[in-house]
């Protein structure tokens, strides 16, 4: 594609000027999400207000064979949002309106680009929230969110992002335009709504999105449980499900994340223990005291040290200011790291988190952990010196090794995060031939140019850069590959 | 390997009258890929068949090759309660399933009519809902991944068997509502709940204006009831317990531990007054199933979808008693259907689509005495997205060997429907 001042000129006829970048600096500000990686300049940004312009950029793309790759606040963790086979990346930060809400049948119409904690401080007022919180939420986009099907602490008793989504306005690979599902429970075509859900910009841009908004519950008690040894702390999640209760939340720090989190925040957190548990209940008043004993109950069995109720709601804010700040935590520390979203059956829990220490320990690095417990899902990191080339290799084997554990227990290689392009590599371990192909058939189906955020998700297309580096170090150039199915 | 019993009549597998050409029942994944291979090769058209209970009120496809009955895949493959997870084959009943989760104090939030012969690959074929969609959400809100053949024969896989999973595309969540238009439901896992320590049903025989005042029923939503049906008195007849004399009956299902139960009853009797009725438990558990079982009836039906929360949504009805006595009303879980007996089904339309209800399925009965054929068009999808249907079945079923999927097929729409924008 040559982007001639033409083609720039009718960008900018549409958009506005400053809806069009094309300077290298302001391009080079693009060029990763929060998987920094992976790398890709876009040969232009665009930053559209409405779904109208992102039907016209779409049309337009369709018709010059522009690759299009959808962002929204670039937080996501596994490249989703890089666009490494240049073209436009369509930025929806200015689509960051409430195009509706309405408090009695208590859903919202938004804008993708509208941030998660955003609605729901607009809902708090009519005592409503949107319950998905994935730690990115005070930046994080509802198009993000829902184009990664995100998760987050509380999805435990509330669902993933998916299950919030009502219905959807898309753009379609040739830029028309869609209303799938709608404001009622089910309405026509909300079955291929919920597939847009989790599939990373890859089947359609989302332009509008009508969201479920819940009560807000009447009371939250959080609880701050510590263990002597982290395999305990796993089975006494296990235990509490299977006692037929579902907290809000159970998530869980081991020692080493305490550790960066208290050197940071000095929050007084239990370091001398192996792990630590938040685990907190929500909704009616009268429900909870009985719920709250019987935890305490089941994760003193299970050898918990000491049980603590958070007594306010600072406390409670402290508990979670540990939590949600561990990922920073460990970029604080100058060293780099991978980190993982595997999921195992919550009963597997232990022994995943054994195989996580076990096999950074064998190759000499040094592993921590947070897990969102109660789901099963858990996020190793492995710390590495990102000067060595030796280390970054082990790193990046051992984080594969402990994926490919968490698929042997019957999980899988991404919980919450996406594939996007990190995981591609680990997609034929996880599904057959026939299975990748099946999704081909359907993506196809979608994008039949393929021009919607290419080579991500399916294996065909160039592997990513950082995997190849493992296998042959230097080759960085992604643009250059052979093509696979997907352009 | 044993030879397949001999298959069971063409015509238990009658859709709308129409029997199949003939009927095969694999015991085996393999076995469903070989027949689904061998049909494509003879130009047979199959139509995947559970309990026969959503698709024997069906239209009835264009050709009826091949009824597959699957009936005989009817294993609880893995079931592990301290994941409050379940994976079974989709020939098993949802009474049997019921029946395997309740001895671990749990249960599946899957609902429908006929639980005794219902399947677990119908009724997630189907969309299937009953009164508590309301606490559940859609079936597809609780599959976690499947296992499944395509039309050529493939057997695919989507999803998992872990509660949190972004790997790939959510085929398993596509195939539910598709009616067995884009291939066949062998296997899937299912997040599940805990059983509620206490289930109640409050019922309120209700008067028409009583059941227009909105004001009335306002605060319901924010209990968070686990139900909140309105019945209309020519079906109070079928339930276990309705009012006998009330144009409406309002049930208001709870399912929490003891003490909120007791907070959410005191709060109704303080909006509400007293309830006519209340029923406990296995009581309460049956009178849901006996509302689920109202969608299977005889005759013609209307099925609408709607964001109202409340009774009070029925108001466009109340001047029409005649109709609103064939009205079940799952209110905030967005569902009504209305048996509308000989009634011209067209005149209802309007004064519903006032009320923010939209028509999404039409089932005419015996002679379409209500004129329901002529609503086809009103359920057509808008022209991009049957455009968008046709090129999914297309890549996942391109021999068109899956006969049916009114939602699915260009073919099958009725006359006067939107065409695709392109062919």
């Amino acid at each position: 594609m040559d982007w001639t001042p033409d083609i720039l000129a009718e960008l900018r006829a549409l958009l506005g000027d400053d809806g069009v970048l094309d300077s290298g600096a302001a391009r080079f500000a693009y060029e990763a999400d929060a998987l920094t990686l992976e790398r890709g300049l876009p040969d232009v940004v665009v930053l559209p207000r409405s779904t109208d312009e992102v039907a016209a950029l779409v049309r337009w793309a369709h018709a010059s064979g522009v690759p299009v790759t959808p962002r929204g606040a670039g937080t996501g963790l596994a490249g989703g949002a890089t666009p490494h086979r240049g073209g436009m990346l369509l930025v929806t930060s200015r689509m960051d309106q409430v195009l509706a809400l309405d408090p009695e049948r208590m859903f919202a119409w938004v804008q993708p680009g509208l941030v998660n904690a955003r609605l729901s401080e607009l809902a708090a007022p009519h005592g409503l929230h949107f319950a998905p919180d994935p730690s990115s939420q005070p930046v994080s986009t509802i198009g993000g969110n829902v184009a990664a099907n995100a998760g987050g602490p509380h999805c435990l008793k509330h669902g993933v992002t998916a299950n919030h989504v009502l219905g959807l306005v898309v753009v379609l690979h040739d830029g028309s335009v869609v209303t799938l599902g709608g404001e009622a429970p089910d309405a026509p075509d909300a079955e291929l709504a919920s597939v847009l859900a989790g599939s990373e910009g890859t089947l359609g841009i989302l332009c509008e999105i009508c969201v479920r908004l819940v009560p807000r519950p009447e009371a939250v008690h959080t609880m701050s449980v510590d263990f002597a040894r982290i395999e305990d702390a796993c089975r006494a999640v296990s235990a509490v499900i299977a006692a037929g209760i579902v907290p809000a939340a159970m998530e869980l720090m081991d020692r080493r994340t305490m550790e960066l989190v208290e050197a940071w925040l000095h929050l007084g957190l239990p370091l001398d223990a192996a792990a630590a548990l938040i685990v907190e209940v929500d909704g009616p008043a009268v429900s909870l005291p009985a719920q709250v004993e019987r935890i305490t109950a089941i994760t003193r069995e299970h050898g918990a040290r000491s049980v603590r109720v958070a007594s306010d709601a600072a406390e409670r804010a402290a508990l979670w200011r540990g939590r949600k700040s561990s990922f920073g935590a460990y970029g604080r520390t100058g060293l780099a790291f991978t980190q993982m979203d595997g999921t195992v059956p919550r009963s597997r829990l232990a022994e995943v988190v054994s195989a996580v220490y076990a096999l950074a320990e064998a190759r000499g690095l040094a592993a921590g952990t947070l897990m969102h417990a109660g789901d099963g899902n858990l996020h190793p990191h492995i710390l590495f010196d990102p000067d060595d080339e030796e280390q970054h290799r082990a790193a990046l084997e051992v984080s594969q090794e402990i994926l490919r554990v968490c698929i042997r227990l019957g999980g899988t290689i991404s919980g919450e995060h996406g594939i996007g392009l990190e995981k591609i590599p680990m997609m034929g371990e996880i599904y057959a031939p026939a299975d990748l192909e099946t999704m081909s058939r359907l993506r196809r189906a979608f994008d039949p140019g393929g021009l919607l955020n290419p080579g991500k998700i399916l294996p065909g297309g160039p592997p990513p850069t950082h995997a190849r580096a493992a296998a042959q170090p230097g080759n960085t150039d992604a643009r250059n590959d052979p093509e696979g199915p997907w352009k | 390997m044993s030879p397949e019993p001999a298959p069971p009549e063409p015509a238990r597998y009658a859709i709308a009258g129409v029997e199949p050409s003939s009927v095969r029942r694999p015991a085996t994944r393999e076995e469903v890929a070989g027949i689904l291979r061998d049909a494509a090769r003879d130009g047979l058209t199959v139509v995947p068949w559970g309990g026969g209970v959503s698709l024997a009120r069906g239209r009835a496809p264009r050709r009826y090759g091949l009824a597959l009955d699957l009936t005989a895949l009817d294993r609880v493959v893995e079931y592990s309660p301290e994941d409050m997870t379940v994976t079974a084959e989709c020939g098993v009943t949802l009474g049997a399933l019921r029946e395997a989760l309740a001895a671990h104090g749990q249960e599946t939030a899957l609902e429908g009519a006929r639980a005794e012969r219902a399947t677990l690959g119908g009724l997630l074929a189907a969309n299937a809902s009953g009164p508590r969609r309301l606490r559940f959400g859609a079936p597809r809100d609780r599959i976690l991944g499947a296992h499944f053949a395509l039309a050529d024969g493939t057997l695919a896989r989507s999803g998992g068997r872990v509660v949190k999973n972004v790997a790939g595309y959510a085929i398993h969540r596509l195939l539910c509502g598709s009616r067995g238009g884009l291939g066949v439901l062998l296997e899937v896992s299912l997040k599940l709940a805990p059983a509620p320590a206490r289930r109640v049903a409050l019922l309120f025989g209700t008067g028409a204006r009583a059941l227009g005042d909105a004001t009335r029923w306002a605060a319901l939503p924010r209990l968070e009831p686990a139900l909140l049906t309105i019945v209309g008195q020519g079906l109070a007849g079928t339930l276990p317990v309705a009012s006998p004399t009330d144009p409406f009956t309002v049930i208001v299902g709870l399912e929490d531990d003891e003490p909120r139960v007791d907070q959410q009853i005191s709060a109704l009797e303080r909006l509400l007054g007293e309830p006519d009725a209340r029923l406990e438990d296995d009581s309460a558990t049956a009178l849901w199933q006996a509302l689920a079982d109202l969608e299977d009836r005889d005759g013609a039906r209307l099925t609408f979808t709607s964001p109202a929360n409340t009774p009070a949504a029925l108001a466009p009805l109340i001047e029409r008693p005649g109709v609103s006595a064939g009205a079940l009303f799952h209110a905030a879980a967005g569902r009504l259907h209305i048996f509308p007996g000989a009634t011209a089904a067209r005149d209802l339309i309007e004064p519903l689509a006032t009320g923010g209800f939209r028509l999404i399925e039409a089932v005419a009965g015996d002679g379409d005495p209500a004129g329901v054929a002529s609503l086809g068009p009103l359920i057509a999808p808008q022209a991009a997205v049957l455009d968008l249907r046709a090129r999914i079945r297309a890549a996942l079923d391109p021999a068109g060997v899956m006969a049916y999927g009114p939602r699915w097929q260009r073919d099958d729409l009725p006359e006067g429907a939107p065409r695709a924008c392109r062919t």
